[in-house]
């Protein structure tokens, strides 16, 4: 075909990604809006070790090529994703959108982005050369700009495999379906022996990159809910401090008041 | 070097790009203009298409993406014995009214009832929620889904 090639194999393309210039093409949902004239496509939706969803000791593995329908239709995967998943712009789109083109579009407005900076997920990259696993948080750059090299492929992602079912998420958008976040936020806390063992908190469709402040969460950590309570002042102040919101079609204000109300209704909601 | 794939149950060879939209392509090409042009950007889903049985907006699929796939467009699906069953149920509750979305929302409806032939009517609503409709107000629509469920049985 001309301007594409349709890969059955990762190696195969592999193989044209290192050779040719070409946009890896995954579902296209972000690609379509606005493509470019000359570009030449990698399509990647027939390879199969882009498909799987599996668990094996220590994560779940989604593979990038899978569409959010069939994140949504998969028993494997965490109610989390599911529902942020099943919040992205309506079924048609979910048919052919993918996780991994919501990753390496780079925008910090990525729906399932957002779950994965709060899971502290990792990408598995590959290129003809190698491969190579990088916390999502240091996947992005900056706005629309990602770690990916233009021979690589993100090919997986990984979840660690804590227990992620008692979660937050918010996704605040104009309406319903075919909605962009205007922000979102996710969080997971985790008590074992009335202690919180783990707090993961990100706030998406906020800044150029989806906040995520682990060094900031670590202040409930360890704590019972009573001690979370004396320390909730300052934890909610820290945020206040790290989140600098941008302008976009929304105020900044807006924005702002948005996140801390959905903290503190997610620490509200854990007794907090 | 040309683009393979089942459109409306004919085997096709399109001579178009691999970047080209399937929109564009579908419309001007084979001449499917019940394929409607609303948005090109995925928002309003008057050019959903099925691809191997799933609903899609044509306008977001490039042309070498539906190498060797099924597509049906509302042009094939109109000759099945659902169309007429769900051509009777939109008509009998006016559920059309200038049309431009018709040929996406009845499509639409193929794919809620062949994944549930017995929606709720939340399940309705989820399934079109990706189909804009200036006119109707969507309660027309949701109504002739679900008399087309219920005068259906057994077809889906």
């Amino acid at each position: 075909m001309v301007n594409g090639y349709q890969a059955t194999s990762l190696k195969e393309a592999l193989k044209i990604l290192a050779k040719e210039s070409v946009t890896p093409y995954s579902g296209g949902t972000d690609l379509m809006i606005d493509p470019e004239e000359h570009a030449t496509f990698l399509f990647l939706a027939r390879i199969s070790e882009m498909k799987n969803i599996i668990e094996d000791t220590e994560y779940l593995r989604i593979g990038a090529a899978c569409t959010f329908t069939e994140i949504i239709e998969n028993e494997l995967v965490p109610e989390i994703l599911k529902e942020a998943a099943a919040q992205i712009a309506a079924p048609a789109i979910r048919n052919l959108a993918t996780i991994g083109g919501n990753i390496c579009n780079g925008s910090a407005k990525g729906d399932s982005a957002l779950i994965l900076f709060a899971t502290d997920a990792k990408l598995r990259l590959v290129s003809s050369r190698g491969e190579r696993v990088l916390p999502i948080a240091e996947f992005y750059l900056g706005r629309k700009k990602t770690a990916l090299k233009s021979d690589e492929l993100l090919v997986e992602i990984l979840i660690d495999r804590i227990n992620l079912s008692n979660y937050y998420y918010k996704k605040v958008g104009a309406r319903d379906a075919l909605a962009i976040s205007r922000v979102s936020f996710a969080a997971i806390l985790n008590v074992a022996d009335g202690k919180i063992v783990n707090c993961m908190t990100a706030f998406g469709a906020v800044s150029d990159i989806i906040i995520r402040r682990p060094d900031i969460d670590a202040m409930l950590v360890g704590k019972t809910t009573k001690e979370a309570k004396v320390v909730k002042k300052e934890y909610i102040a820290a945020y206040d401090q790290a989140i600098i919101p941008i302008k976009g079609r929304i105020s900044a204000e807006y924005r702002k008041a948005v996140c801390m109300n959905l903290l503190r209704d997610f620490l509200e909601s854990n007794g907090i | 070097m040309m683009i393979n794939f089942i459109l409306n149950g004919q085997k096709v060879v399109s001579t178009a790009k691999a970047n080209e939209r399937l929109l564009d392509i579908l419309r001007t090409e084979f001449a499917c203009t019940g394929v409607k042009c609303g948005c090109k950007e995925g928002e309003c889903g008057a050019c959903s298409v099925i691809i191997d049985g799933k609903l899609v907006n044509s306008c977001m699929v490039a042309m070498g993406y539906v190498e060797s796939c099924t597509v049906m467009t509302i042009e094939g699906y109109r000759k099945t014995e659902r169309f007429a069953v769900l051509d009777t149920s939109y008509a009998s509750v006016s559920a059309v009214q200038c049309g431009f979305c018709t040929p996406g929302m009845v499509l639409a409806s193929e794919c809620i009832l062949a994944k549930n032939p017995n929606p709720t009517e939340a399940e309705i609503r989820e399934g079109i929620s990706g189909n804009l409709c200036r006119c109707t107000g969507y309660n027309a629509i949701v109504q002739a889904i679900s008399i087309a469920a219920k005068e259906g049985k057994g077809l889906w």
